[in-house]
């Protein structure tokens, strides 16, 4: 069994927020925080680029509707096409309300399962919940890791910085 | 928020530590020890589950001149049922996504099932329109599906448009609540002590750890899929709408109909809210998560809504008078000295008038009396969809042609059937999942500083 990293738990938000400013001016950078809830400050504090999913879900939305409007035209003009009146086949107007709609499902779609993509979710499981500490049990700990293949990483040194910088308990975690 | 609402209640009550917030919300779900009453209430609502199980099996074993319906009005309580059930989803939709997207913090402790509750609703108004059918069986047939008859869905029809819209509005709902619902279940599969109940919550949960990775791109993508539902809301009721609009027959004949089928929506998918709310704070005593704060926020906008389906009322007379058009104007005056008009008045006083009570704060605070206006508004707004549907066709061109349709028993099975499964539907969502959202109040605590 390798090392995955250490696992550093804290009671409060703030202190996990100054842990890990802490850590990553001692120059660590491969880290994550777990928390209970989205906490703003770490997005800088970690170093998390900026996601492209909006323009995912942008890319799934114009595919519905692209798609949906395709296929109705498809079937007016060509696969099906009925001279009512002499009325011009391709009526555009009320096909824009079907295609308006696909475009909301394809991109609501598009975002969903490019979330959970990017996360790589569904997982069965994960190191991190090899740590005996690690747990929403307790109700909301505040958790900090730091990853064994950081070119920092010093088992006994890293383990004294985190206790030094709040932690109530530093668990080893095996990958 | 504080500086807002100086003398108003607060979002939040007493002062809360992290472990109390999720102990609490989920001990509801994983002790299941529910009050006796919980399961007495879910018991009637299974009877009326199975009254709208026997009322479905009638009408599709008898046909459709089961219910009330006849020539020449041959739109009756399925359609006003259908716009009934979907207006009152609409709120569900409005508190979580615009007001997430608008960063009300008063929505983290009624965001999940307000959500649950347009779930619920569609699912509902899902089943009428399919009903109203006739041959139920063939309701595939608006889909764009490759068939023996080798054709195609009529795409200028606004029953095909409904049909979309409903369709990708029940998805999306189900798509955002989901997302909402993940970080939760990750803490009820932590709390839980059963070998089942881990692997149920573990299993939905999907390996969520709550990594600030994760959480980062989640929030992204959560406010998204809000933008997203906002508009839809908005199309999926004036697409409603529109299938009153698009006849010649006098009263489905008026461009007023989106934006004052949107307020009603509104109006009477937050008296839902205020109807299941109110016994849920009393029963599950959360009285401190779910304040008097939303209650009241909740009775403004039902104010706010009704106002503008007031307008709604007026400029529908308004026009019809203006219109000059004879036919137009007999519709109107029979709508209200006809043989409706009993209807009419009940909704007119339910829908404008007892809503004016709610201008007084007095009244807005007050839990049993707003809970009673609560349930008249839904009852006017059911008279209203029933009104707008029946009272047009029944005065059509010609007085000759001119009939009443009559309700039967089989009108109010299916009506009361799916109340009842409705709030089974929400009893079973309160015993399984956490209808607080947990995380969101847990923010909502460390942002306002009233933790211990």
């Amino acid at each position: 069994m390798s090392l995955y990293g250490l696992m550093a738990v804290f009671a409060e938000p703030e202190a996990l927020i100054e842990a890990a400013r802490g850590m990553r001016e001692r120059g660590y950078r491969r880290m994550d925080a777990f928390s209970p809830f989205p906490m703003k400050e770490l997005d800088g504090i970690l170093e998390i680029p900026k996601t492209r999913l909006p323009w995912v879900v942008l890319a799934g939305g114009i595919a519905g509707a692209v798609l949906v409007y395709a296929l109705v035209w498809y079937s007016v003009e060509i696969d099906y096409p009925v001279n009512v009146g002499g009325r011009p086949l391709h009526s555009w107007p009320p096909f824009v309300v079907i295609a308006f709609e696909a475009g909301i499902l394809g991109a609501a779609f598009a975002g969903f399962l490019g979330v959970l993509a990017a996360n790589g979710l569904p997982r069965y499981h994960h190191p991190v919940f090899n740590a005996e500490s690690f747990s929403y049990a307790r109700g909301g700990k505040f958790y900090l890791l730091i990853e064994a293949t950081d070119p920092k990483y010093r088992k006994g040194v890293t383990r004294g910085q985190l206790t030094r910088l709040g932690a109530e308990l530093v668990e080893e975690i095996e990958a | 928020m504080a500086e807002a609402s100086a003398n108003s209640p607060a979002v939040l009550h007493g002062r809360h530590d992290f472990p109390e917030i999720s102990g609490r919300i989920g001990s509801i779900v994983l002790n299941g020890r529910l009050p006796r009453h919980f399961w007495t209430a879910f018991f009637l609502c299974f009877l009326l589950v199975l009254l709208l199980l026997y009322s479905i099996t009638y009408l599709i074993a008898v046909g459709v001149g089961g219910l009330g319906i006849n020539m020449p009005v041959v739109w009756g309580t399925m359609i006003s049922n259908f716009v009934w059930w979907i207006g009152i989803g609409h709120a569900g939709t409005l508190i979580s996504a615009v007001l997430l997207l608008l960063r009300q913090p008063w929505r983290a402790s009624i965001n999940r099932f307000a959500e649950a509750m347009t779930l619920f609703a569609v699912a509902m108004a899902g089943l009428f329109p399919i009903l109203h059918l006739g041959r139920p069986w063939f309701f595939y047939w608006l889909l764009p599906l490759p068939n023996v008859h080798m054709h195609w869905p009529q795409w200028r029809s606004p029953l095909v448009w409904d049909f979309a819209a409903i369709a990708t509005y029940a998805t999306v709902s189900l798509l955002f609540w989901y997302m909402g619902l993940l970080p939760d279940l990750a803490v009820l599969r932590d709390r839980a002590r059963s070998r089942p109940a881990q692997l149920f919550y573990g299993i939905l949960a999907l390996g969520w750890r709550g990594s600030a990775f994760h959480w980062a791109r989640y929030q992204t993508v959560y406010f998204l899929l809000a933008a997203l539902a906002t508009p839809l809301v908005v199309s999926v009721h004036s697409i409603v709408s529109l299938d009153f609009t698009f006849a010649i027959t006098p009263g489905y004949h008026s461009t007023i109909f989106p934006p004052y089928f949107v307020a009603g929506a509104l109006l009477s998918g937050f008296a839902m809210v205020l109807t299941i709310a109110i016994p849920l704070r009393w029963a599950f005593s959360v009285k401190d998560l779910i304040t008097l704060r939303h209650m009241d926020n909740a009775a403004k906008l039902m104010i706010a809504a009704g106002m503008v389906v007031a307008y709604g009322y007026v400029s529908e007379a308004f026009f019809a008078w203006y219109s000059g058009a004879p036919y137009e104007r007999a519709m109107m005056v029979q709508r209200a000295v006809g043989p409706y008009a009993p209807l009419f008045w009940t909704m007119l006083s339910l829908n404008c008038g007892v809503l004016q009570l709610l201008w007084f704060r007095r009244i807005r605070r007050n839990m049993p009396l707003l809970f009673a206006i609560a349930v008249a508004i839904n009852v006017g707004m059911w008279i209203e969809r029933y009104i707008i549907v029946v009272t047009g066709p029944s005065r059509d061109y010609l007085p000759t042609s001119w009939g009443e349709q009559s309700l039967t028993w089989l009108d109010f099975g299916i009506l009361f059937g799916s109340i009842g499964t409705f709030f089974a539907l929400v009893f079973l969502f309160i015993r399984i999942l956490p209808a607080i959202t947990i995380f969101e109040v847990e923010e909502l605590a460390e942002e306002e500083g009233k933790l211990r």
